[in-house]
């Protein structure tokens, strides 16, 4: 049968860990594997490659395949299936690889299966449907290559101590309208990932407005390693993007210590935190029902209770 | 010479009408069948009240008289065509039985007038009034459609008008219209060349506009009785099932609707019935709330699509269809509508936008998994151990009882004569909570023998299929109606309008034999059957919010207004109330997914109420409830919201724990 590919994004950092997981999988099909590493990187990837599993690297360095997205990556791809003719190709489920497999896939005419959790053989690979809560295993038919997106974390990577040949690429690009990148902004990251924080300071509409947020940003970076949320109703004021939202129709966290900051605890928003190992409730309603899940309540003025306590821990942090 | 003229121009005519409707003819003969022709009865009294009543479009009464007068004017005029081609072959011949009678030239000419002022309605409504229900709607071809009807009624009252110059009309004095126009012409040769030119023209554009007629919304002349005919009977809250098989062979597997070739007999029938008069999309609360969903142009976008589509390569299969979501409408369209049923109520030819949106849902859901991601809690939690959209704890069911008397009912045991359904929100949610321990001490209060399921009770599975779900819905009205055949339950009273609505009109698809009642019906009949005696000392006054699948998809309007009225409450109406109510937004399962737009629902109907001034908004439905207190909340008002059992149960006993 015909070799897999693994299409491996590569940056001059190193070879995507996606690349690497799939490698790993691809050694256990049965057949010869091969990465496609297209940009800059690609020749400084081959080791690595090579090392999970790579027997071949078509690899080229030119700048084009990062300043065109998807479009060159895509048409350098058929040209080197129609000289090798590989049964699988698999692909990370990654914005960029994601757009090289859609046009891919409108060159080939081949079958092309996205979000697969598994890939049981070279015909067959597995995915999740209803919200993740069903289990189906898809065959794959028409012409070969077929294309799978696979869902990174997918697998583990494992070294397999091999070492891979380089084959060069020829850029194969047509004419015609292009789309080239004209500018990179990189957002800062700071402070923890809501979901992966093990404090989680969460301000409601007790807060009144969206200034108040920045107390508790305040208290999150003394505290530190702590992430700022929010619940609904000060999302829905507009207070903070979607993106801090807690509850039923936003995030679901699971920290170590959960503080909710004039939140009345309505069931959307508990059915989001009510994982937290220790919860720490601030409110001036002593009949918000938050109180009634709290480890800790504290019936109060949060305006006054929120900066004691940033000082507090700042005081001990220092001595 | 004419004869042979008009014939060959009437045969060419009904050819081209012929071949222009064949495609959307045989897009319906080749679709999935739909079982809408039980109850023949129901079906014929709504095509007497409907069609020829014209009942829905008189629900707005300058356009529903717009409509009358044309409509009603081409059923008596329409022997008028036959006649004005008879007299083209021969001047002399005329129609039996109403040929050169007294009373038709009356009709004739009183209905050919009517049609006439109803078109000027129509001009008047669209270029002085313009409402903006037209946005999106094809406004030229109206003006092209409502200038040829008027074309059609001027030459045929000209001809008349020429008759009489002539001394040809039998009965000058019945006709005063045309008798009057007669005026103008004169009795010699000319006259004589125009009567002809005024037939000729009569005919030519009646002929005409039927060729005209196929690819236009003006087909709805021919497609709106039969789409009437077909509609749905009973309660508008119904869902039919989608029968999942997942073991049989994968050509009979449908999941909902994905390309045209799966919408239904009637749902075609429905896009080729739309005169894009946006009745629907003036009510929708989607539109009116700033998203992109509008009914009107969802069904115009559907049916512009599958008219793009040759029903023979359809059938061959030599045709690739595109799905129809991205294609003919987007997704978020699909996952704006609340099913409020507010569309299908208002449209004069009876389309059902809420079926074809739950039919794409399903599609999206079951056969792509496509969904707001947010909404994947809802569906893990219903699916999930715990069986509840919150995933809260089975045991925590019966927390809401506290020091109430309440029966749970245990395995093995026989339900008494209510089973009180509490709910997912009733068990679980803070305010509904509320609700469920006002109408369990009611109930002992009239001295009922009830009970609940308790940890037993599950997720009746609405929000699922309201979702697209309808596996994990099927799965969950097999378990529930076990436990019901299980336990012997009869009759059941649910607080959940959404629960009452499945329970009530969908169970029974499943094998359940019940009889299902909502707690404002059942307590309503306690106090007229003198079982719960009542004490009017509330003061104050309310306003009530029709819960969508209480009101308009079952009929229950009065009940809570009864039940508010005997707690002493003085009732204000809203403006939008009773079978117009403005939906809370949280139906169709959108109680579980982020709100886009430029307002939400919840506050647009909160303003509403707030503004007829009452100090109380009262709602029938825990979800009403959650999303009126949560908008109350955000606009930092003091109105209470609060159930209407809550309200009679303060009144007639008192504070909880006195």
């Amino acid at each position: 049968m015909g070799a897999v590919w693994v299409y491996a994004e590569v940056t001059p950092e190193g070879p995507q860990a996606a690349a690497l997981e799939l490698l790993t999988k691809a050694r256990t099909l049965g057949a010869d594997v091969a990465a496609v590493a297209l940009g800059p990187g690609a020749s400084e990837a081959v080791a690595e490659l090579g090392a999970h599993g790579a027997t071949t690297v078509y690899a080229n360095d030119e700048p084009v395949f990062a300043d065109q997205p998807g479009r060159a990556a895509a048409h350098t791809l058929h040209a080197l299936i129609g000289q090798h003719r590989p049964a699988l190709i698999l692909f990370a489920s990654t914005y960029d690889a994601r757009d090289v497999a859609g046009r891919l896939q409108a060159l080939t005419g081949s079958t092309l299966m996205a979000n697969a959790t598994d890939v049981e053989g070279p015909t067959r690979a597995r995915t999740e449907i209803f919200g993740g809560t069903k289990v189906v295993d898809v065959d794959l038919a028409g012409p070969e290559p077929r294309l799978v997106l696979v869902r990174p974390r997918s697998f583990v990577a494992e070294p397999s101590g091999g070492t891979a040949t380089t084959v060069p690429v020829e850029v194969v690009i047509p004419g015609g309208a292009t789309a080239s990148v004209i500018e990179r902004h990189a957002e800062a990251a700071s402070g923890p990932k809501l979901e992966e924080a093990n404090v989680v300071i969460a301000g409601g509409r007790g807060l009144g407005g969206p200034e108040p947020f920045a107390m508790l940003q305040e208290l999150a970076t003394a505290i530190g390693g702590a992430a700022v949320g929010a619940s609904r109703a000060a999302v829905d004021a507009g207070w903070v993007p979607y993106s801090f939202q807690i509850g039923q129709t936003g995030k679901t966290v699971k920290p170590e210590i959960y503080i909710a900051a004039g939140i009345s605890g309505a069931l959307q928003h508990v059915v989001g935190m009510k994982g937290a190992k220790r919860i720490v409730a601030i409110n001036k309603d002593a009949d918000a029902p938050i109180l009634r899940i709290a480890d800790i309540a504290v019936i109060g003025d949060l305006f006054q209770i929120v900066p004691a306590l940033t000082e507090e821990v700042r005081k001990r942090a220092t001595s | 010479m004419s004869a042979v003229a008009l014939v060959a121009i009437l045969a060419t005519a009904v050819v081209v009408f012929v071949q222009r409707a064949s495609p959307r003819w045989a897009l319906i003969r080749d679709a999935r069948p739909t079982a809408r022709t039980d109850q023949a009865g129901v079906r014929a009294r709504r095509e007497l009240t409907q069609v020829l009543g014209q009942r829905k479009l008189f629900q707005k009464a300058l356009p529903g008289a717009m409509h009358a007068f044309i409509f009603w004017g081409f059923l008596v005029l329409f022997p008028t065509i036959v006649e004005a081609m008879l007299a083209i072959v021969n001047p002399d011949w005329t129609l039996p039985i109403v040929g050169d009678t007294t009373w038709f030239a009356f009709l004739v000419d009183l209905f050919a007038t009517m049609v006439a002022i109803g078109v000027g309605i129509a001009f008047y409504i669209r270029k002085v009034q313009r409402p903006d229900r037209f946005r999106g709607s094809h406004m030229d071809e109206a003006d092209r459609i409502l200038l040829t009807i008027l074309s059609i009624v001027g030459t045929l009252l000209l001809w008349n008008a020429a008759q009489i110059a002539l001394g040809t009309f039998a009965h000058p004095s019945a006709a005063p219209i045309a008798d009057a126009l007669s005026k103008l012409l004169g009795t010699g040769q000319p006259t004589e060349t125009l009567e002809r030119v005024f037939v000729w023209a009569h005919v030519l554009i009646v002929l005409a506009f039927l060729t005209y007629l196929p690819k236009s919304k003006h087909m709805h002349i021919i497609t709106a009785a039969p789409n009437v005919y077909f509609a749905k009977n009973g309660p508008g809250g119904y869902l039919a099932p989608e029968r999942i098989d997942l073991e049989g062979p994968e050509e009979d597997m449908r999941f909902g609707v994905g390309t045209a070739k799966d919408l239904s007999k009637k749902q075609l029938l429905d896009l080729f019935s739309c005169t894009e008069c946006g009745r629907c999309q003036e009510v929708c609360p989607a539109w009116n709330t700033g998203k992109p969903l509008s009914p009107k142009l969802l069904i115009m976008d559907l049916r512009d699509h599958v008219a793009g589509i040759d029903p023979a390569a359809m059938a061959a299969g030599t045709v690739e269809l595109q799905p129809l979501v991205p294609n003919a409408v987007t997704d978020e369209v699909v996952w704006d509508c609340v099913t409020c049923g507010a569309c299908v109520r208002e449209c004069p030819v009876d389309i059902e936008h809420v079926d074809a949106i739950v039919d794409l849902r399903r599609n999206l859901v079951m056969a792509e998994s496509r969904f707001p991601t947010e909404a994947g809690t809802m569906l893990r939690g219903v699916e999930g151990p715990n069986q509840n959209p919150w995933g809260q704890p089975a045991a925590t069911r019966t927390e809401w009882i506290g020091e109430i008397p309440v029966r749970v009912l245990q395995p093995g045991e026989q339900a008494p004569e209510y089973l009180f359904w509490v709910g997912c929100a009733g068990a679980f949610d803070e305010r509904a909570r509320q609700t469920t321990q006002s109408v369990a001490r009611l109930l002992n209060a009239a001295g009922i023998e009830w009970a609940v399921l308790g940890p037993r009770e599950r997720c009746t599975g609405d929000p699922a299929r309201r979702m697209g779900h309808e596996y994990l819905f099927q799965m969950l009205a097999e378990q529930n109606v076990a436990t019901f055949a299980e336990a012997g339950v009869q009759k059941i009273v649910a607080t959940c309008a959404h629960c009452f609505n499945t329970l009530a009109n969908e169970y029974p698809d499943y094998g359940a034999k019940l009889e299902v009642v909502h707690h404002t019906e059942l307590l309503s009949h306690l106090i007229a059957g003198k079982r719960l005696l009542t004490t009017p000392a509330a003061s104050g006054s309310v306003t009530y919010h029709d819960a969508c699948y209480l009101g308009r998809h079952n009929g229950n309007y009065d009940a809570p207004r009864d039940l508010l009225g005997a707690s002493g409450l003085t009732t204000t109406e809203m403006e939008r109330a009773r079978e117009r109510s403005f939906c809370c937004g949280a139906g169709g399962a959108r109680m579980w997914m982020e709100e886009g737009g430029d307002a939400r629902i919840n506050d647009t109907r909160f303003a509403e109420a707030a503004g007829t001034g009452a100090e109380t908004v009262a709602v029938a439905c825990p979800y009403c409830f959650v999303m009126l207190d949560d908008a109350a909340k955000a606009a930092g008002s003091e109105m209470r919201v609060a159930d209407v059992a809550t309200l009679l149960a303060e009144a007639t006993l008192g504070e909880p724990g006195t």
